[in-house]
């Protein structure tokens, strides 16, 4: 929304939300970062990544959850901007399917794990199925918990508790989300594909 | 910018137990520290004893908590002591009393806030660290003993291997825990200072209590985190069979690496020691200027000082692990960027100096702890040089040297910093006055006995001895150190003894305290000039509107004109042509801090 606003009371006080997210948002980057650092260190003192022996991870079907998560995102996207509008009923709907298409991610990763799981890679399997099964693990918590954020800012939303002066509330767990999916695409290129 | 005001609440449970109110946090964080500081010292005596008196019945401790050995400390308790003993003071006595107390405390009402950006996530913060002491008591509870890997936590001590039990486990997810609180309390404290300074408070103006504790919430946020996740590695290779840390004959070829964790841990543990002394340079630093009567010296220097610091203390972290094998170009580069931090650390004590230099000296309690401060800091520093030297540090490596600096910087100066700011603070929080003379007795014992117990750490480790020993006297190179030890533990003891001077004075002091004025030291800063003691529910009706910096004493001009030495942050002052006669001043330079 490029349109230049004056900065009213409400409009500054939005502003140090924003700010407060996005040093939260920072610290769940460092984080996240460590992980991806030990991981990182991981790999670089391992003579073969994946070591020898170690079943291959399908690709396919995580790459499809992919899509699934970045479209979560998208429809979150949206509905904020219909909210901006002050359609409020759209931004319903799109939480709605921004809420589904998370589950539906979820339900994927767990069908990812067990097939995994079934072909011989387990947590027990040393670094590497450490590095695998925590690293998704520790994401799809984050997953689980945007879920019930959206689906609190969904009713709160069917409430009508919501309007176009008042966009803060869905912004912020908006914010979260996206950053969740951030992750995501890294831990798919940095797992799956590299 | 203006904060509304929220109703104050009635209820008790909402007025002192669920509050969101910065004041009362701030009091439940001193409270809690306290404790814990309590705990963790007797931790230490418990300790202490072992060293001078080995394998004998430790007296009271012993008699209540280890009858099964007739009182005696044995190996495995003795490995749970001094690892507990780390971790409750930094994370569960420090931490609190110096962030989570003092922090609260002050940023809201030095800037000219209503509260904190975020109450409620306030009140989080504090509940959050509520449940991680929780989980701390209930390591010592647990059957196979409390944590025992050292504070450090290194695995593959503290792995199922190395510390089976519930007890490492529990603390491995307090620390997680209070990590979490901890960056809730920093997302406030950076946001708040960014967006709810009062009008006319710019960042220069800032007193450097405030801009000590802005930095430490910074290096809090973007590196306790990392620590948050070697806690949860750590928890899941515990609890869910994973094997991040743990290598070897247990999992084969294809094991995870413990030196990852020690790199985790070190990235978050270096900008530690600085979180934990930073807002301590900030409260020494107004605190000297203060009780001199003297503008702070050079107050951009110091603030410049303070941030370089911060940056620097991200990219040291190295220097822990001289031993560890690492390639010798990177332990060079380590060794050159942390002897660059004495640069900012020499201007700051140069400052310090400065700013005493030809002051009237007001020597009351805050003014010695805070000096006191400046001696064991740097003491401190100055043995730290040492260690982050490869050639000595090889030589110094895990002996009492190191205990006996660790503590002169983050034990001794952030103690004697957090009496300082207590006893300053003190009128304000309770609205009474804490007794000058006890205080006294309670500073000169604190830094006799400091300096005695840590010095004697220092020579004991010069000379050889290894720390965290048992049972040091059973090597033949280290038993004639069984003297100095045994004088060490008595001064360690008398250091015990006389804090509970202090006890007795807090608590009198609450109970039974004459009432205080509201600017008792007849201080500039906007707790003492525009709130009562205590200050109100939302601190300020209105919101001052402040016109210069926090370290305006000692101008001639201003002391004909109204009868005192110093002026606050608000009042008009002097007109331009009075303004002119102060050009005649000592220290012009210093007087630029607006
Ligand atoms: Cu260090």
């Amino acid at each position: 929304m490029g349109d230049v606003v004056e900065l009213r009371p409400r409009a500054r006080e939005d502003f140090t939300s924003v700010i407060g997210m996005m040093i939260a948002l920072g610290a769940w980057a460092m984080m996240f970062g460590a992980l991806f650092f030990m991981y990182a260190g991981m790999r670089s003192h391992a003579l073969m990544w994946p070591p020898p022996g170690v079943p291959r991870l399908p690709i396919g079907l995580p790459a499809l959850n992919t899509a699934v998560l970045l479209a979560s995102s998208g429809a979150f996207s949206l509905g904020l901007r219909s909210l901006r509008k002050g359609e409020r009923r759209a931004l319903s709907a799109w939480l709605a399917a921004a809420a589904a298409l998370g589950t539906t991610f979820l339900a994927l990763q767990v069908v990812v794990w067990r097939d995994v799981w079934a072909s011989g890679l387990q947590p027990s399997t040393g670094a590497y199925g450490s590095v695998f099964y925590g690293l998704t693990a520790l994401h799809a918590v984050h997953v689980a918990a945007g879920i019930l954020v959206i689906l609190l800012v969904l009713v709160r939303s069917l409430l009508g508790k919501y309007t176009e002066h008042n966009v803060m509330p869905v912004r912020l767990p908006g914010m979260f989300w996206h950053f969740v999916d951030a992750v995501w695409v890294l831990m798919f290129v940095s797992l799956y594909l590299l | 910018m203006e904060q509304h005001i929220h109703p104050e609440p009635k209820a008790f449970i909402w007025k002192y137990v669920f509050s969101i109110d910065h004041k009362v946090i701030a009091k439940q964080f001193l409270w809690t520290g306290l404790m814990f500081l309590a705990l963790g010292g007797t931790l230490a005596m418990m300790i202490r004893w072992q060293w001078a008196y080995p394998k004998t019945a430790v007296p009271v401790v012993g008699a209540l908590f280890l009858s099964h050995t007739g009182g005696a400390i044995t190996p495995p308790t003795y490995t749970s002591i001094f690892t507990m003993h780390g971790l409750i003071m930094i994370f569960w006595a420090i931490t609190p009393i110096l962030i989570g107390a003092f922090g609260n405390f002050c940023i809201p009402l030095m800037i000219g806030a209503r509260d904190m950006a975020f109450p409620k996530l306030n009140m989080y913060s504090y509940w959050m660290f509520f449940a991680s002491s929780v989980l701390v008591i209930l390591s010592f509870t647990s059957q196979l003993g409390a944590a025992s890997a050292g504070w450090t936590t290194y695995p593959p001590l503290s792995t199922n291997v190395g510390a089976p039990g519930w007890g490492q486990t529990y603390m491995a997810l307090a620390i997680f825990a209070t990590g979490v609180s901890t960056i809730m309390g920093g997302i406030n404290y950076i946001v708040t200072v960014i967006r709810y300074r009062a009008p006319g408070m710019t960042w220069f103006r800032l007193p450097l209590t405030i801009w000590g504790m802005w930095l430490t919430a910074i290096l809090n946020v973007l590196f306790v985190p990392v620590l948050g996740s070697a806690a949860l590695l750590l928890s899941l290779d515990r609890l869910a069979g994973t094997h991040f840390f743990v290598a070897g004959a247990a999992v084969g070829i294809q094991g995870g690496d413990p030196m990852l964790f020690q790199h985790l841990f070190w990235i978050f543990g270096h900008p530690e020691v600085y979180i934990l002394i930073l807002p301590v340079w900030g409260i020494v630093g107004d605190i000297l200027s203060f009780f001199s009567r003297k503008p702070a010296f050079w107050y951009k220097g110091s603030v410049f000082a303070m941030i370089a610091v911060t940056v620097l203390s991200a990219v040291v972290y190295g220097h822990h692990m001289y031993q560890t094998g690492m390639a010798p170009l990177l332990g060079l580069g380590f060794e050159m960027l942390t002897l660059a931090i004495s640069v900012p650390a020499v201007v700051l004590f140069v400052n310090w100096l400065n700013t005493i230099w030809k002051g009237s000296l007001r020597l009351e309690v805050p003014m010695l702890f805070a000096l006191g401060m400046v001696f064991v800091f740097g003491a401190g520093g100055l043995t730290g040089l040492l260690l982050g030297t490869i050639s000595t540090d090889i030589y110094l490596h895990d002996t009492m040297y190191v205990v006996g600096h660790f503590h002169l910087t983050m034990a001794a100066a952030s103690f004697l910093g957090s009496f300082s700011a207590l006893y300053f603070w003190f009128p304000k929080m309770y609205g009474k006055q804490m007794d000058q003379n006890l205080g006294k007795v309670h500073f000169w014992g604190s830094v006799v006995f400091i300096t005695l117990v840590f010095g004697g750490q220092l020579v004991a480790g010069y000379s050889g001895q290894h720390r965290r020993l048992f049972e040091p006297y059973q090597y033949t190179y280290i038993r004639h150190l069984a003297p100095l030890n045994r004088w060490t533990s008595f001064a360690a003891f008398a250091l015990g003894a006389t804090q509970l001077i202090f006890v007795v004075n807090f608590i009198k002091s609450i109970l039974m305290g004459k009432k205080a004025e509201q600017n008792p030291w007849h201080v500039s800063t906007l707790e003492w000039t525009h709130c009562a003691s205590p200050p109100i529910y939302h601190n300020f009706d209105i919101v001052p509107t402040v016109v210069r910096g926090a370290h305006e004493y000692a101008d001639p001009a201003v002391k004909k004109k109204f009868g005192r030495d110093y002026l606050d942050q608000v009042e008009p002052g002097l007109s331009a042509v009075d303004e002119d006669s102060s050009a005649g001043m000592p220290e012009p330079e210093a007087i630029g801090a607006e």
